[in-house]
């Protein structure tokens, strides 16, 4: 656990040095040489040196950055700044981009996710993923939870049922669509479809969620019940989120990114970001100065 | 960047508006108005107008199918009393122009007059032998004009009839004349001279000329004389050679005696409604072959050949009217058979005219109703009250134009007759018929020929499966090409590759079809005859070669040669491949020949039973699938390419792999869309001409062997509308066929269309 964390420490202060001699970052870069306290968390990703490019563009300009297992941790942002990018990296979703090239390591459970011989299907397996506009599958509910689990060979109609209703459970879900299991998920609400989305995801056991802006399509009310979910989920599961919604980040996460122009600005403790953040340009855009 | 927002805030009361003024924005909501008027009054005229002309083909279409259902009008034009009211009429008749009427008197006066007002117009007698008067009367079938008169002393007198046609002041003038083709001289028949008590008269006029005659002798005996003539060429004198043969004697008492004109069958109806055949192909050997119950107990009181000599109408006392001919069985015997039974006259049948150029006639009976039937058809056109007397003589015109009946008073009326379509019905176009000269009821399409005596065969059952034979085929061939082909596009392809294949396939579409048929016919058609096990090893074996080099692609290779062909480009390794397994096939095709199947494949069908036609479905499957397989490739590559990115990458999240993503989401998503793609293929497959017309063969079988051609409605259309009578029933059943392929078309695009917008509400707010 120490080692993990000196080696974040030590990633960091390489990427400062690298960072310097690059003329984007300007002074941002040293920002990130500031520590953070994770003595007693557990890391779930360790993300070294991570750089991305689309085409010729550089998106994600050499992140270094440890998710601590089973907290909250948010990617906030400007829009265009790379958050949605470095978190489609963590279950290679960026794969299905053509022009897209990845150099550095994402490493998960002690395994570089980017190493050949890593099965895509079964990472995203571990690493379930929440899209921004809730989208179910044109099926029945029930199908749409069992999706996941037939992919995985799961067949026995008793199984099913079990993870279905635990899963429909879990996402606080269940005691709404229980009598109408068969009908098609499109009949649902928008925040009910998302938190299927949520049941699905968790019905094949994942390690990690990736959640990206779970509830930006979604009115107050579903949005709670979803930051809810959220805040029961982080029991069981290592969550990243991706939002613009500061006051979510605020009250959800229990640590926060906040990133610019592709670059990792700033990681904290969520309650030092918002309260103390180490920066001036953090500060400007927690305070709605910019973005 | 606040700096300037605030500035603009601050001062943006005090700007001048840039907006037009209020009168130019009055007017511009009125010319907005009037846009949205116009183009929306302007698209509902052209959808109604749409809508409109679809429904004027469907009406036209129906327009000039209509008259097909009409049945048969009579109007009576004039009667009077006969010309020579003291003589008994054997037989009427009205020449061709319908301007003449010609009654055979039983005092052998032949007269001839004005159809019209019954006018004299000539007489003329027949050149009987001194003291000998005619005891009995017989022609030889509609249209020969050929006549027996059987006489008291055990002679006939062949007679002929015929119309000098002059243009004196140019207008027609018709002449009738007599004539005696086998010479004046009455022809000896019962050598012992008894009176003939009935006769019966066939003429062969095609190939080596020959006549036959029956008699039946007032002492009971059936006599056969077998004639041929020889027309001297300098002199113009008949020489006529004559054999004489008495017949086994007839079971009961004759009434009526029928020979056909092939010289073979002589049938004899008796007095008990039971009916002789006699088998005369041989005259020194002929024999009673069989005897049927033809009255069922009612005796046969009128029976007549239809055109050809072949099917015999018979109608009884109580007025049943059924159809008759000679059907062979497996070992080459015939037997009289009872083919179809016409409506009921309720009274005694009197008087059976035929047609001349179709299998129609008309009858009338005791109570002086007239029917007109037809017999293919099975139809009763007519059954009404003509006269109040029975009917004793009918006789119709030789273009079925004008009836002329002879009252039992001796009054005749002329009437006109309108019954232009006959030979259609729904059970003549859509059930198996019993056709002239066949074993069994059968589904045929034969609409012409060159004898007027040919049997019409209208039946639109083997049109319509030959089209959907040929549409079958061509879809289980196309479909999985287009729609697997579709998805991989779609969904693995590098979108570089894609936007050069994509565009390739649907140029295929501009392809015209005239070229695929030619192809087809010309080089595909031989070529696939001459390398059958090539062309089953390519549809078999090829995808499960891909398959294989599949497997040693992803599996035995080692990773590095793998890795350097990028994602998508799969495909491209593939054409190699395919190529050369078909250059295989057809090397190899020979030899797999020799080995396996005595040399030639298709003799080797021929011998296990299997009928194989050059030009066949294979052939059209794969042609006609080329014409198909780009409408269904691209839409239904659109259709799997629109499936939105987030369900495919939901899934993907979700640890599917990309197949399984396909399978479980895209394919679901985009059915309404490939579902829709198959149905305009194969409504694309139904309508499409050239390739049918030039690949098929043609042949109207009911049949889906794989190996035989068909023959489509749309090809039939194409090759029969040019060289149909306008106006005629087959023209009018070629418009019904298109009738057909339009209602066909429409139902599977409707069915379609319900189908998808099902599919659709299903997988709708995408």
């Amino acid at each position: 656990m120490t080692t993990e964390t000196d080696s974040m420490n030590t990633q960091a202060g390489d990427a400062t040095e690298g960072k310097l001699t690059t003329p984007f970052a300007g002074g941002l870069a040293e920002n990130r040489a500031h520590s953070v306290d994770m003595a007693d968390e557990t890391t779930k990703i360790e993300v070294r040196d991570l750089e991305l490019y689309y085409g010729n563009d550089r998106t994600l300009k050499n992140i270094n950055l440890l998710i601590p297992e089973k907290k909250v941790t948010a990617f906030i942002g400007p829009s265009g700044c790379g958050k949605s990018t470095l978190l489609r990296c963590f279950n290679r979703m960026n794969d299905l981009v053509d022009t897209c090239r990845i150099t550095g390591q994402i490493i998960l459970d002690g395994k570089n996710i980017y190493d050949r011989d890593v099965d895509v299907a079964e990472l995203r397996r571990s690493v379930g993923m929440v899209f921004q506009k809730p989208n179910p599958f044109p099926k029945s509910i029930y199908e749409n939870v069992a999706y996941g689990l037939r992919l995985q060979g799961v067949h026995g109609k008793r199984d099913l049922d079990e993870v279905v209703e635990r899963s429909l459970r879990a996402a606080a879900l269940w005691d709404e669509v229980k009598d109408r299991l068969n009908d098609n998920a499109f009949g649902m609400s928008g925040g009910q479809q998302q938190r299927l989305v949520i049941a699905r995801a968790i019905a094949i056991e994942p390690e990690v969620i990736l959640l990206d802006e779970p509830a930006s399509a979604l009115d107050p009310i579903s949005t709670a019940k979803v930051e809810e979910l959220i805040y029961e989920l982080k029991e069981q599961y290592t969550i990243v989120i991706v939002t613009h919604n500061m006051q979510q980040a605020a009250r959800v996460s229990d640590y926060t990114a906040f990133m610019y122009l592709g670059d990792l600005v700033e990681f904290d403790h969520t309650e030092a970001i918002f309260t103390n953040p180490a920066l001036k340009q953090t500060e400007d855009y927690i305070t709605g100065r910019y973005g | 960047m606040n700096e300037t927002s605030s500035t603009s805030d601050q001062s943006s009361p005090r700007l001048k508006s840039l907006l037009p003024g209020v009168e130019a924005r009055k007017k511009l909501r009125k010319r907005r108005l009037f846009k949205d008027n116009a183009s929306r009054w302007g698209i509902t005229v052209a959808g109604f107008g749409v809508v409109f002309a679809l429904a004027m083909i469907f009406v036209y279409l129906f327009y000039e199918v209509a008259p097909v259902l009409r049945g048969a009008t009579i109007t009576p034009l004039s009667t009077y009393t006969a010309p020579v009211a003291d003589d008994a009429a054997n037989a009427l008749y009205i020449e061709r122009y319908e301007e003449l009427g010609l009654q055979y008197g039983s005092s052998g006066m032949v007269t001839f007059f004005e159809l019209e007002s019954g006018a004299l117009r000539a007489q003329i007698p027949l050149a009987l032998p001194l003291g000998s008067r005619v005891s009995s009367y017989a022609a030889a079938g509609p249209g020969t004009h050929i006549t027996a008169h059987g006489l008291d002393n055990g002679q006939v007198l062949i007679a002929r009839h015929d119309y000098d046609l002059s243009f004196p002041e140019g207008s027609r003038y018709i002449t009738p004349e007599l004539e005696y083709p086998l010479g004046t001289d009455a022809f000896t028949l019962d050598e012992q001279g008894h009176s003939l008590e009935l006769v019966a008269i066939a003429s062969r006029t095609r190939g080596r000329e020959a006549t036959l005659l029956a008699g039946y002798t007032d002492d009971k005996r059936l006599v056969l004389a077998s004639l041929s003539s020889r027309t001297n060429m300098m002199t113009g004198a008949v020489v006529v050679n004559t054999e004489l043969h008495t017949l086994p004697p007839v079971p009961g008492e004759p009434v009526r005696m029928l020979l056909d004109k092939a010289l073979r069958s002589l049938f004899v109806v008796d007095s008990a409604g039971w009916v002789h055949y006699y088998d005369v192909s041989n005259p020194d050997n002929a024999q009673l072959v069989q005897s049927v119950d033809a009255g069922e107990g009612s005796p046969i009181t009128a029976a007549e050949f239809l055109v050809g000599t072949v099917s015999i109408i018979m109608g009884t006392q109580n007025g049943d009217l059924s159809q008759w001919f000679l059907v062979r069985d497996e070992s080459n015997n015939y037997s009289l058979t009872r083919i179809r039974e016409f409506n009921s006259h309720g009274a005694a049948i009197t008087a059976i005219a035929p047609e001349y150029n179709r299998k129609g006639f008309v009858a009338g009976d005791a109570s002086g109703q007239l029917g007109v039937h037809y017999g293919t058809s099975a139809r009763t056109l007519y059954l009404d009250q003509f006269i109040d007397q029975p009917v004793a003589q009918v006789a119709i015109s030789p273009l079925n134009g004008r009836l002329l009946v002879l009252g039992e008073n001796g009054q005749l009326h002329s009437a006109d007759i309108w019954n232009e379509h006959p030979q259609l019905s729904f059970s003549a176009l859509w059930n198996k018929v019993w056709y002239e000269g066949r074993a069994d009821p059968e589904y045929i399409w034969q609409s012409s020929s060159g004898s007027d005596e040919f049997e019409s065969k209208f039946s639109l059952v083997p049109l319509s499966v030959g089209t959907l034979k040929a549409a079958f085929y061509a879809m289980l061939f196309a479909m999985p090409l287009a729609i697997m082909g579709a998805i991989y596009t779609a969904y693995f392809m590098t979108p570089k590759l894609r936007g050069i294949v994509k565009p390739s396939i649907e140029i295929m579409e501009a392809l015209p079809t005239v070229i695929l048929g030619f192809l087809a016919g010309l080089w595909l058609a031989p070529f696939a005859e001459d390398h059958l096990p090539a062309i089953f090893s390519i549809v078999i074996l090829l995808p499960i070669m891909m398959l294989v080099f599949a497997f040693i692609w992803t599996r035995l290779l080692p990773a590095s040669i793998r890795n350097s062909v990028p994602d998508g480009w799969e495909a491209a390794l593939l054409v190699p491949v395919i190529i050369g397994f078909v250059w295989l096939s057809i090397v190899l095709s020979p030899f797999i020949e020799i080995w396996f199947f005595d040399g030639s494949m298709r003799q080797w069908f021929t011998n296990i039973g299997i009928t194989y036609d050059q030009r066949n479905a294979l052939v059209v499957g794969i042609a006609m699938g080329f014409a198909v397989i780009p409408t269904i490739f691209s839409i239904a590559e659109d259709a799997v390419f629109t499936v939105p990115g987030h369900l495919t990458q939901g899934s993907l999240a979700l640890g599917a792999t990309r197949w399984q993503s396909v399978v479980g989401v895209v394919l679901p998503t985009a059915s309404p869309g490939i579902f829709s793609a198959v149905m305009m293929g194969f409504g694309r497959a139904v309508g499409e001409t050239m390739i049918v017309l030039m690949a098929t063969g043609n042949s109207p079988v009911v049949n889906f062997n794989i190996f035989e051609g068909m023959r489509t409605l749309s090809a039939n259309i194409a090759v029969e509308l040019p060289e149909t009578a306008v106006g005629s029933s087959h023209f009018r059943v070629l418009f019904l066929a298109a009738l057909v392929l339009l209602a066909l078309t429409f139902v599977v695009n409707t069915v379609a269309e319900i189908i998808r917008q099902r599919l659709r509400t299903r997988y709708s707010s995408l």
